[in-house]
């Protein structure tokens, strides 16, 4: 691939939740951890996971999978921590993400993002930068500073979604 | 240059610091020489840096100002409260020119000349009263009243090296020129041929005649800065102003020409003929005595960058986890070597931890100055009659907590100014003394230093306080609130007493941001007050931030810390004493203390084994137990922050890293307690005797 002023090019850190395949821009991903042990916070909403030592510092550590209305995450061989740069009232915080496994680094056009689907999707859509295709598989593009900065839990539901009603027991659910 | 320039910024800061409290020192006792000297020296640090690292409106301004505190050294002049005033506005204007950004703006500029004008009003006015001698020359724009023009003859001779301070020569010959009329002779013999000069010396020196009404100690205050890097000479030469004369000013011609050093015998014996009044010269003066005054301060402390104050704590406190961890090992590997030297790094450690804790410790009287400026202030906008006492200033504080302090305590003393003490008159009528006090005081208390704020002012009405909480819909009517709980409504969000809001306080953010701004650094805040005696407000504070003493205690497997400072006894209990009762007392040393099952408040499965340990901690004036399965021990935590995700967390104050390198939490008992009492309402009146 080429690079020049209309095709910029950017890599992309693809991940798994369930079936579901995500992107990030690697810019945004400091570092990939293996599982190690988390001290959990009592008291703290489902998503937050707890914390864990991270060479001497305390970080805080997301479910995603609870961010993102799934269950809570199962711990296998292949559950990962993303460790991300989070611009967060005009401040960079690092935070932990829990994903179920880390796929590769996809090196994308900005031509082959697509804008993201205004009806239909189950998210909303200003947490999602864009879609691309990959594999014969869509990928969503996540605008992680937005999703890690809010505190909303329900956040990534869309209101005219079919789904509406299970995804918000489930919240609820998870809000206890 | 940018780094001389912050560097200049910072000093500057002092001075001006400097001298509002001695302005305000002087406001009390206005015939203090040693506090005119000080605002005069500050003063003219602050013109002679000014005017070198390019702050010219400072340096320019500082001049004017510097002219009238002259005026009033040399008792020519007496410190009026009109003079004070400007001074002080003089001074915040000169906080705002140091930042070059706002000391560009428009309404600075206003501000700049409006003072200007007003300080040189100041001195005219003073000048009217007196005669205005006659030959005063055109160029001497401050006429100092009706001191006789002397003429001074000034041997300036600076060293080569001069150049490498960031001197220009140049502008001390202008600076002396502004006192008055000069001729200037520089002398270039001893400049080497081109092939031999160095550029970055200085090999020219001057001779200058000056005619000027200022005295000698101006003049070599001109030279404050060089003193040390200049052969200085300065004589009296005659009581007239000799560049008047003719034939003085014909001799000073011929001498530039000749470009010869001026023999001073030859120049008196020339002056005997030209001047009918010559009088005998003067010694050689210095007057070395304020500046080696200023050095001595100097010399017993160094100026450190907080940066690097920061980095060093940092770095304590990682040794500190790192030492636990060493500790640790050395333990488990149970060689008595390693043992014994693992004990010498903890001893070490804990030295170097207290001593870097001391470094970072600050007394509070730093930021007292602003708050006695505030209160003067205040009190002279509001019509009230108030004296401000402060003790215990030298109780020091970590830097850290000192800043975030000033502004909470700032709000403390505007509502016990504004809302607290009454006016002269209304305090007449109840036979108070017509000037309100309000007392600053702060001590050492165990581990934590404890800030009382007390006015003798009305107090708080707490019919009042509830009325209007009833009316805000804050509690219910039928409610029963003890004193200190109707006290505790002050600190309520919205929640603002006085009916009139003022420019001063009252905007309905009041108590509740002090509360929220102190327990932010560790701090807690109570009130107390008596209607028509007045209130107190009582700040604990930690002594630091960064590390703690406390106890490692185990829940499930997660390990807790619980402040030290907080922990009154341990007890071991039996299981089903703990869970099969139902208003959630325990006996223990035939009291009874009520207890929460943390367990079940952190929505943990109920513990299986037959005893556990309930840790009975000091909340308020209470002894409450907090059960946990195990008791670990002693711990020295450093405290980590949980960070933003987890702000809305209040029990747990922070973390820290264990030696095996999982994360302990630091359970805020004060807060964990009271949240759990919102959630659980105890009906039973909790007895304690």
């Amino acid at each position: 691939m080429t690079k020049n002023e209309e095709n910029k090019i950017n890599s992309y850190l693809s991940f798994k939740l369930g079936e579901e395949t995500f992107a990030a821009n690697v810019g945004k991903v400091l570092n990939i951890l293996e599982m190690v042990k988390i001290t959990k916070v009592p008291k703290a909403p489902a998503y937050m996971k707890g914390v864990i030592n991270l060479r001497g510092t305390v970080l805080p550590l997301v479910d995603t999978r609870v961010k993102f209305g799934m269950s809570e995450t199962e711990y296998t061989a292949n559950t990962c921590i993303l460790v991300l740069d989070i611009d967060m009232d005009n401040d960079t915080v690092q935070v932990g993400a829990l994903v179920d496994s880390v796929q590769e680094v996809l090196e994308l056009n900005d031509k082959e993002i697509l804008p993201p689907p205004s009806i239909g999707s189950k998210y909303k859509s200003e947490f999602i930068e864009g879609m691309a295709r990959s594999n014969d598989q869509f990928i969503m593009i996540l605008n992680m500073d937005m999703i890690f900065s809010t505190d909303e839990l329900a956040m990534l539901r869309d209101t005219t979604s079919e789904q509406e009603e299970q995804l918000a027991e489930e919240s609820e659910e998870a809000e206890k | 240059m940018e780094n001389f320039k912050a560097k200049f910024v910072e000093e500057a800061t002092e001075h001006i610091n400097d001298l509002e409290s001695a302005l305000l020192l002087l406001e009390k006792n206005s015939t203090d020489k040693a506090l005119i000297e000080r605002v005069f020296r500050a003063m003219h640090s602050l013109k002679g840096g000014g005017a070198m690292f390019g702050f010219e409106k400072i340096s320019e301004f500082t001049h004017h100002l510097e002219t009238v505190y002259d005026l009033v050294r040399n008792e020519e002049m007496e410190i009026s409260e009109n003079m004070l005033n400007l001074t002080l506005a003089a001074v915040d204007h000169l906080k705002l020119l140091l930042n070059e950004d706002i000391s560009e703006s428009e309404e600075t500029e206003q501000q700049h000349y409006k003072l200007i004008e007003d300080i040189t009003k100041l001195i005219s006015e003073k000048e009217s009263k007196s005669d205005n001698n006659e030959n005063l020359p055109e160029s001497a724009i401050e006429k100092t009243g009706n001191q006789p023009i002397k003429t001074y003859f000034i041997h300036f001779e600076p060293s080569e090296e001069i150049f490498n301070n960031g001197t220009n020569p140049l502008y001390l010959l202008d600076e002396l020129n502004s006192l008055g009329e000069s001729v200037a002779i520089p002398h270039l013999n001893k400049i080497p041929e081109l092939n031999k000069l160095n550029p970055q010396k200085c090999y020219t020196y001057w001779e200058v005649f000056l005619a000027t009404s200022e005295d000698i100690n101006t003049i070599t205050d001109v030279f404050i800065f060089v003193e040390e890097e200049c052969t200085l000479e300065i004589q009296h030469l005659s009581d007239h102003n000799l560049l008047k004369n003719d034939a003085f000013v014909a001799k000073t011609r011929e001498i530039r020409k000749s470009g010869k050093d001026i023999g001073i015998t030859e120049l008196q014996n020339f002056i005997k003929t030209i001047s009918t009044n010559t009088r005998q010269l003067q010694k050689k003066q210095t007057n070395s005595k304020t500046t080696s005054k200023a050095k001595e301060n100097a010399i017993s402390s160094i100026r450190v960058s907080s940066d690097k104050l920061d980095h060093l704590m940092n770095l304590v406190s990682e040794l500190v986890t790192t030492q636990a961890r060493l500790s640790l090992f050395a333990e488990e590997e149970g060689n008595p070597e390693l043992v014994m030297i693992a004990e010498n790094v903890q001893k070490l450690s804990r030295q170097l931890r207290d001593n870097a804790f001391s470094i970072v410790l600050i007394p509070i009287e730093n930021m007292l100055t602003r708050f006695q400026r505030l209160v003067r202030d205040l009190s002279s906008e509001l019509k009230k009659e108030v004296t401000f006492i402060t003790e215990g200033a030298e109780t020091e504080l970590d830097k850290t907590i000192i800043e975030n302090l000033a502004d909470p305590l700032m709000h403390i003393l505007r509502n016990s100014l504004d809302h607290g003490i009454e006016k002269a008159s209304e305090r007449e009528k109840h036979g108070k003394p017509r000037q309100g006090k309000i007392v600053l005081k702060a001590f050492y208390s165990g581990a934590s230093v404890h800030i009382k704020i007390s006015d003798d002012g009305a107090g708080i009405d707490t019919d009042r306080l509830r009325e209007k909480a009833i009316h805000k819909g804050l509690i219910s009517a039928d409610i029963q609130l003890s004193k200190k709980e109707l006290l505790d409504l002050i600190f309520i969000p919205g929640f603002s007493t006085t009916e009139k809001i003022t420019d001063v306080s009252g905007r309905g953010v009041g108590m509740d941001v002090v509360r929220r701004k102190i327990s932010d650094i560790r701090g807690e805040v109570e009130v107390d007050s008596t209607i028509g005696a007045g209130t107190t407000i009582t700040i604990k504070l930690p002594l630091t931030l960064s590390i703690i003493d406390g106890l490692l205690v185990r829940i499930t497997d997660t390990h807790y810390v619980i402040p030290l400072s907080a922990v009154d006894k341990i007890f071991a209990v039996e299981h089903n004493k703990l869970v099969n009762t139902f208003n959630n007392l325990v006996i223990l040393e035939e009291e009874q203390v009520p207890f929460y099952y943390l367990r079940e408040e952190f929505g943990l499965p109920e513990n299986t084994a037959e005893t556990e340990q309930v840790v009975v901690v000091r909340y308020e004036e209470k002894r409450i137990g907090l059960t946990v399965d195990e008791v670990v021990g002693e711990y020295q935590a450093v405290l980590k922050p949980l960070g933003k995700y987890y702000k809305e967390q209040e029990i747990i104050s922070g973390a820290t890293i264990l030696g095996d390198g999982t994360i302990a939490l630091v359970l805020d008992t004060n807060k964990a307690i009271k949240q759990f009492s919102k959630q659980n309402i105890i009906t039973e009146e909790i007895t304690n005797d």
